[in-house]
Order: structure tokens, then sequence, then C-alpha cells
């Protein structure tokens, strides 16, 4: 069968390999003789290292490595600016110095046997930990990791003729990303080639391989990186970790082949986590609403260190300060604070919930303080005419918000009564998130036997690359899905790609593969041209053999956006929240296979909905983790999901030939705010922030008299 | 997440158990608390005594009088005992609150009740039921009310040298009603609080909750008030009138009178 496929839900062809268990993690690879590793991680929040000492003769154990032994063969990992911000020159440590910043961090890593033995190793390693004083409120630091301030109009002037202004201040918790796949590499050095060669659990090869470049200080030409299945990643697994690096060094210094499987409590405590952001944020309105102006002072606890991408999600949020409303004066300042808990990082969502859960609650205090409906307030200061440049600078390509947020209204069938038993209420949240940019590559080639191959440097860690990308591939080159092959995350064969975040990979990677199989196509043309026009792929496979076709395909961000609802019903006797359903309205553009995109809508949804009811990295006074486990940090399970209903606008955008924009963290992005302003529609106005536990709803209850 | 080594012991008998008991040594039944424990290295023990074939330890039996457990029963056979399910329904509905199916096709009654969670449900209710603890030690055996056995959280009356063989649990009066009622913030989580009771014409009642202390609790007070003729509502604010916390007072006051009126039909 030949196409059409784009925009047909397509059933994912990984599938049966993935529930037949024929995947092949990180921790599957086991390579004969390798040495395993357990780290030695700071008990401590913050404290001074006076000493390590190691016992000799441990049993089977090959070496203990610290950071003097590293001395001269790493640096600390690299820290990744971004336009008109700054960023301090605190990158994270392989190992720790003289002092740890946080609970978790690496200080010793024992190579052993096995891991067990390794680990029995780690419990012996006696490290003299001189405690410190700790900082974990991000607006009570006095250390700036990141800063970004920009003023657009006349601020003063706006907040000064406005009738009204609204002042509202909101805050997210930490979040622990949770992959169901924990992080892990294997390294292996071969001397004789010099050739260093790292299997690891990541979004991509690229990021990985310039990380380690960057760290051994070593060309790229001389690194492979190699990306297995991969179960998961929601941004944890984009830049490189501490103990990759360390993985790498250990195997170039011992000639041996390193493998580290991390386990799910290190996973918890040191693991860069998302969100951490509280604002303070203004909002001018004239007499009829109309929003004159915006001013917001965001904290971002950024923790010990600067992760390659920690200071990025703190731009992002800042850039869409203005949401989806036209606002042309804003001043909008974000500082990143250090903090002593473990860094955060991109985390779904990675600025954009930020963003909308501080705009879209701040619009819900609006419409309350003013007597107007929400939803008409919101539709009063929609952006309609797009392209549209931001007061903050970016340029919103494409999309129509008063459509997403009709049809949400349509679906989701608002609510609020009360009774002696509950309180209902319902809320709604819009969202613009940017997406792609940058670049992505494929080079398509035409087999001996006139398949298909396409070696994609954007590669997959759940998405469905494999199906989507097949769509595009097979419906341009005018063949069967069965007759496409796709080869990702080897550093060594496929062209160098950018990496699988920021929703980009359909926009940027789909167009590269659509751009390179379209050249192939002509190659191909050409030749059947010379022939007969009847002429097979296998033909022109063996009269013009090894034909093929590259493609780097480039564009500025694009822009998603969608509105969500959400009926909440909250207990008056216990407190307790359930999500009555929600309605998800995304417009991610062209949308290539319904099904996958549907399926991200609700992961995300259900990711948002975890944040809003449970989730949350606590840290006690002393800046220890309570998270370490499931016992102390929860998921959903399917018994809290609520009905989800979602639907599409597709609004395609002008600056790729798919018409695609990303659909990977909607649910992610939009949920918060929603059910946010449901809870506070229940309370009668009252305003706490996620995660939304029994406790503080039973105290707000009262509170509101509701 | 490894286990520091220890010594692995799997006799086939209660005899044979017995004297591996001690100290250094931890009781491995369903393995739901204890391997988690052994793998975070939070339980450390020199000995780890299976006891998963000690075949003589898993029944359910009455024969006409009280119910009787042995302590290797999965939970999952409690929750299919027809005999249970109609004879003493608070155990039916208490066990499916515990963890998820996965867990109860593992867990055992015995190592619930001796682990000693305060927020476990199957001591709670059995402390509602009025039940008794069958403990063996190389020395002999004895038993002790349910309501006697927890001392604090993962901390019981039961010495080193003894293994929990048996719950007993006694006959309920003709048409006692029973009720169970539990938050938990996710399903199958362990419970934020919950409550069981039951109920027997005219009024007497076992009520107890769960997550309201360091241990599961018998609400005497509020017994009391029920064989006296108090209202639910009423009773229930007894049940709960020794909580700490506001908001858990009030959880724990809502889920009693849950447990109650269910009880009470």
């Amino acid at each position: 069968m030949t196409g059409p496929f784009v925009g047909h839900p397509v059933l994912r062809r990984e599938d049966e390999r993935i529930l037949r268990g024929r995947t092949r993690y990180l921790d599957d690879i086991e390579p004969p003789g390798a040495a395993h590793v357990a780290f030695v991680r700071s008990p401590f929040a913050h404290a001074r290292i006076g000493g390590i000492d190691a016992p000799d003769g441990l049993a089977g154990v090959h070496t203990v490595i610290t950071h003097g032994d590293l001395e001269g063969r790493v640096t600390d990992l690299p820290v990744q600016g971004f336009e008109g911000g700054r960023v301090t020159a605190e990158g994270h440590p392989v190992l720790a110095g003289d002092e740890v910043r946080y609970a978790g961090q690496p200080v010793a890593a024992v190579l052993a046997e096995s891991r067990a033995l390794a680990e029995d190793a780690a419990e012996l390693i006696e490290v003299d930990y001189e405690p410190l004083d700790t900082v974990l409120d991000a607006r009570r630091s006095e250390v700036t990791m990141s800063h970004w301030h920009k003023v657009a109009g006349d601020v003063e002037g706006a907040f000064e003729s406005a009738a009204y202004v609204v002042r509202a201040s909101h805050a997210l918790p930490r979040l622990a990303p949770v992959p169901m796949e924990p992080r892990g590499a294997i390294a292996s050095y071969d001397e004789a080639d010099d050739m260093l060669t790292v299997w690891v659990s990541a979004q991509d090869s690229h990021r990985q391989l310039a990380g380690l470049a960057a760290v051994l200080d070593r060309p790229e030409e001389s690194i492979r990186v190699i990306v297995p299945d991969v179960g998961g990643a929601f941004g944890s697994k984009g830049a490189p970790a501490p103990e990759t690096m360390l993985v790498a060094a250990a195997a170039m210094a011992t000639g041996r082949t390193v493998k580290w499987a991390e386990d799910r409590e290190e996973n918890f405590v040191a693991s860069y986590q998302g969100r951490g952001m509280e604002a303070d944020v203004e909002l001018a309105l004239d007499a009829d609403g109309t929003m004159l102006g915006l001013r917001a002072r965001i904290w971002a606890d950024l923790g010990g260190y600067l992760m390659p991408t920690t200071a990025i999600p703190t731009h992002t949020t800042a850039m869409l300060m203005c949401g989806v409303y036209d606002i042309q004066v804003a001043d909008v300042e974000i500082v990143g604070r250090r903090t002593n808990k473990v860094p955060t990082g991109p985390y779904r969502g990675a600025g954009r919930p930020e963003a909308a859960y501080f705009v879209e609650c701040t619009v819900d205090v609006a419409a309350r303080e003013l007597g107007i409906d929400p939803l008409e307030l919101r539709r009063r200061n929609f952006i309609r005419e797009l392209p549209y440049e931001t007061a903050l600078g970016w340029t919103y390509d494409s999309g129509d918000y008063a459509r997403c947020l009709d049809r949400a209204v349509e679906l989701l069938e608002p609510e609020r009564h009360s009774d002696e038993e509950r309180v209902v209420g319902t809320g709604f949240g819009m969202y613009v998130e940017r997406a792609g940019g940058l670049f992505e590559t494929a080079d398509a080639e035409l087999l001996p036997d006139g398949r298909l191959l396409v070696r994609s440097g954007s590669s997959p860690h759940g998405q469905g690359h494999d199906t989507t990308f097949a769509q595009i591939a097979a419906e341009r080159f005018g063949v069967g899905l069965d007759d496409v092959e796709f080869r990702f995350g080897d550093s060594k064969e496929v062209p160098r790609g950018v990496g699988t975040f920021a929703s980009r990979s359909v926009a940027m990677g789909g167009s590269a593969v659509m751009q390179a199989v379209d050249a192939l196509k002509e190659k191909c043309d050409a030749v059947s041209a010379r022939l007969e026009p009847s002429v097979s792929l296998r033909e022109i496979a063996e009269n013009e053999p090894g034909l093929q076709a590259s493609a780097r395909f480039k564009s500025e961000l694009v822009f998603s956006s969608g509105a969500y609802g959400a009926v909440v019903e909250i207990e008056r006797a216990t407190g307790r929240l359930r999500v009555v359903r929600v309605a998800a309205v995304d417009d991610a553009g062209t949308i290539i296979n319904p099904l996958l995109a549907e399926g991200q809508v609700i992961g995300g949804t259900a990711q948002g909905l975890g944040e809003c009811l449970v989730e949350e990295a606590v840290y006690d006074e002393e800046g220890n983790p309570t998270f370490a486990s499931f016992v102390g940090y929860r998921l959903l399970t399917a018994a809290e999901m609520p009905p989800v209903v979602t639907a599409f606008v597709e609004t395609p955008s002008p600056l790729n030939p798919l018409g695609a924009k990303g659909i990977g963290e909607g649910g992610a992005i939009g949920t918060p705010g929603a059910v946010a302003n449901a809870v506070a529609d229940a309370l009668g106005g009252v305003r706490i922030d996620p995660p939304f536990s029994e406790n503080k709803l039973w105290r707000a209850l009262r509170e509101a008299g509701a | 997440m490894k286990p520091s080594p220890f010594e692995y012991r799997a006799p086939a008998s209660v005899k044979e158990v017995l004297p591996l008991l001690g100290l250094e040594s931890s009781v491995l039944a369903g393995g739901q608390s204890l391997v988690p424990m052994l793998n975070l290295r939070l339980a450390q023990p020199e000995l780890v005594v299976d006891i998963n074939g000690v075949a003589e330890l898993d029944y359910i039996r009455a024969d006409g009088g009280p119910l009787r457990i042995g302590a290797i029963t999965r939970q999952v056979a409690l929750e299919r005992s027809e005999l249970v399910r109609e004879r003493w329904p608070l155990l039916h509905k208490a066990i499916r609150f515990v963890g998820h199916h996965q867990i109860r096709s593992r867990g055992t009654v015995g190592g619930s009740v001796a682990h000693a969670d305060p927020a476990a449900e199957l001591p709670a209710a059995l402390i509602a039921l009025g039940a008794r603890l069958h403990l063996r030690s190389s020395g002999g055996v004895r038993a002790l009310d349910a309501s006697e056995f927890f001392l604090g959280p993962l901390y019981t009356a039961r010495e080193p040298g003894e293994l929990l063989v048996e719950v007993e649990v006694p006959k309920q009066p003709d048409g006692a009603g029973t009720g169970f009622a539990e938050h938990a913030r996710t399903h199958g989580d362990f419970a934020t609080a919950g409550a069981a009771a039951v109920v027997a014409p005219g009024g007497r009642a076992g009520i107890a909750l769960l997550g309201a202390g360091p241990v599961p609790v018998r609400a005497e007070a509020a017994e009391r008030a029920l064989a006296g003729g108090a209202e639910p509502r009423e009773v229930a604010a007894l049940a709960a009138q020794d909580v700490d916390d506001e908001h858990r007072r009030a959880l724990c006051t809502e889920l009693a009178h849950r447990a109650i009126e269910e009880a009470m039909g």
C-alpha cells in the first residue's frame, strides 16, 4: 500500500518489537569484563570536603576515583548561555572538589566487578564533610547564576494610565522527571585507534557527543556515541550528565569497559529536575479590560550548579510572559538563583508551563477583579493578526487562539455549583509554546532492493519517529511504509543532528526527512526518465547503484498554541480534589499522525495533572530530599486520570514544508493553568498553588467560606 | 539499590525456622516491604529467613469457630476467600485497599501485620474485629490481642526470637455490619488515613483508625458512645478526637463516619 499516509492514524510500527521485549535498553547491554560503577554521593546539601579515605584491598573493587584523580583529564560541564541574558561559569563538576552543593552530588566513583560489590565498597569510603549553611529558597539566595531583563514600550506610562492594576503571585514546585528507564552509560576505549565509544541512554547522540568532546577535551571525530532504545526522558536525558563523563574518563584511564546503570534512588536525587519557579506579576488594564502592559519578576531555583541547559527554561519562561495576548508594553525580569538542591533543567514544557501558569492565573485574577467573564477578557485581548512580533522579541508564526478557546469551551461543558458535600468549578488556560528552531538533518539512500533507507539526525526516545517519519518518507517517495527503513542514534552512522527536545522532531527532523526524500526522488526520476517510465525502484537501483541525497533543514522557531479547560470538584469534608474532566485543544499545525499526536496530548496532560495533584520534590529544612523513592514522590495512576477530550486546530506553520509545529509538550503546558483556575473558581476566588493536596484545599475551603 | 551481603536460609517448617530467628535475622514472607528495605539498605540483616516454603502456615479455615489465617497466606487468597467475604466481610473490604493486585498476590497476611506500617489496612481491620495474634518461639507459644501488638511505626510486641504464625479472628455477632473507608493520594498508595468499623445489632461496635497516629488505634470512647445510642456523626468525631493535626482530624472524622454509616447499613 502506498500513501497518502500524512494525516492518518497509522499504528506505531515500533510497538511490536517493544511489546515483545525485543528492545535493547542501556542496561541490556552487558559487555564482557565490564567494571561497574557506584557513586558515593553527598549526604549533605552543602558541605566542605576535608578529605576522602578509601580503604585498600576492598573485595572485587578495581579502583576508586575521586576529584583529584581526574585532574587534567576532565573539565567541569560546559554552560550554555542564551540570547540577551547572562550566566555565570558554575558548570557542574564531574566529581565534587572541595565543596558539595546538594545532597546526591557525586563525590567519588567505585569501579568493581559488579554493581553490588561497588555499592558495598561505596559504603566503606569515608568522606570528611564539614557541613555549611544551606540556602533552599531562590528569593533568599544571594547568588545569581542567570539573569535576563527586558523592557519594551512605556511601562510606567501604561501602569499610570491604567484603570486597573492587578497583582498576583504564583509558584510552581520542583518536579522530578521520573522516566521509566533511569539514566546510564557504558564507555569503552580503544587505545590503538584512540577511539572512545560511549553508549548512553539519552535523547539524542550529538549533544552527548559535544559534551563529551568538551569535558574530555577530545576531537569529536575520536568519539562515537550510540543511543540504544531509550525508555523515556521528558527532558532529563538531554544535557550530558556528570556521571556519563565519569564513565568515559574512567574507561580511558583504566582501559576497561565501564558501565553505570543508574538505579531509581539515584535518578530521584541526582537527575536534574524541572519547574521550581515563582513570580510576581502585575497586569495593567483599561476600564473595558484591554491589557495595557505587564510587569513580571520571576525567581528560578536553579540548584547548586548550572547544568549545560539549566538556564534555558528561564529564558523561555521570560520570553513567553505576554502569552497569547496583544500586550506591546512589558517589563520582564528573571533571576536564576543558586540553591543547595540538585540542578534544574528542561523538563517536559521547560519554561513554557511556568509562563502559561503565571500568565493565565493572572488573567483569571484580573477577570475576577474587573468583574468580567474570564473567557471574555481573553477574547478581548487575543493576538488576532499573525505572524506577530511580541514585545519581548519572538515572532509567533501562526495560530488562531480564539478558535482554540471556542473549541475547548464547546468540548468541556463548563460547570459551577456547590452543595453541602462539594464545590465544583471550571477553569481555562491558554498557552503558546516555542517549538522547533535550529536545524535538523537526514540522509536518504536507495537500497539495492529498491527500498528506502533514511538516516535521521533526529532520534526517538518514545515519540514514535519510526512511524511518523516513515509516513512522511513513504508518502513523498510513493512507496509503502514497509519499504522505508530508518536508522537513528549512532553518531558514526547518522548525519549530525541537533536533538529531540522542544517539541521539534516533526517540524525540524520531519522536514529534513521530507527534503532528503524529495531530493532522492528527483534523482530516481531522472534515472527512470533515461530508462522507461514504468521502471521499478529496484531496477533504478540496479542501473544506478548508491543513489542518495541529504538535507539539512533550518528554520526559525515555530509557535504551537492551545486552550485547555478543566472541571474540578472539591469535597468539603476532606479537601479531596477530583479533576472531573479535561478538554485539550492544541494547534500544532499540520498533524502527521493524529493517533500519536493525541497520545502526546494525553501523556502530557497526565504529567500536568500529576503536577496539580501529587507531584512535588520536597526538601526538608536541611536540604535533604524526601523524595528518593516512590514512597516520597508519587505519580498518578490510571485511576486518577479523568476523561480527556482532545481536538486539534490546524493553522499550518509557514516556516516548514510540512506546516508542522510541535505537540510533545502541550498537555504539560496547558493543564496546570486550567486546573488552577478551576480550583480557584470552585473556591470562590481563593488561589493556591499546586500540588493541590487535600490539606491545602481543606484549609482554603475554610478560608473561602465557599 | 543492591542489598548488603546477607546469609539466606529457606527452611520448610516452623520448627526449623524458630532457631534461626533473632536480633540479626529478618523474616522474608511476601517481600513487599522487606525487599525494598534491603535494596535501599534500610534493613541490613545478617540472615534472611525465607518462610515462603513453610506450607503449614498457608491456610484459611473456620470450622464453625473463629477464622484462622496462617501467616504466610497471600493477601489475594484472603481477598478471594468466599468464607471471608461471607462471614468476615470487613477483611474482604480492607484487603482490597492494600497496594495493587500485584502486591497482594505476593504480600502475605502475616507480613502486613508483622511489618506494622501505621498506614496499613489489615492491622486496623483486625483491631476492629478483636483479632488475636499467635506467636511462636523456641520457648513456646503466646497470643496477644491485636490492639496490644502494635507499639510504634514498624515496631511491635513480637520478640526477636518469635514468629507470627496465625491470625485468629473471633466469630462476629449475628447481623453485624461492617464498613471500611480510606483516603490515599493515589490508587494503591499508602493510605493518608482510614477507618474500619464493625457494628452489631444493639450498637456493640469495634472501631479502629489507621494513619491517625504512630500505630493503628482502637477508638474505645467512640465504641462506647455508639453502644450508648449516639449518632454516627458524633461517634466519628469521638473516634478522631485525639488526632493532632486539624485537617487529619477532619479527615479521620469523615472516614470514621463513612465506615460507621456503612456498617450500620
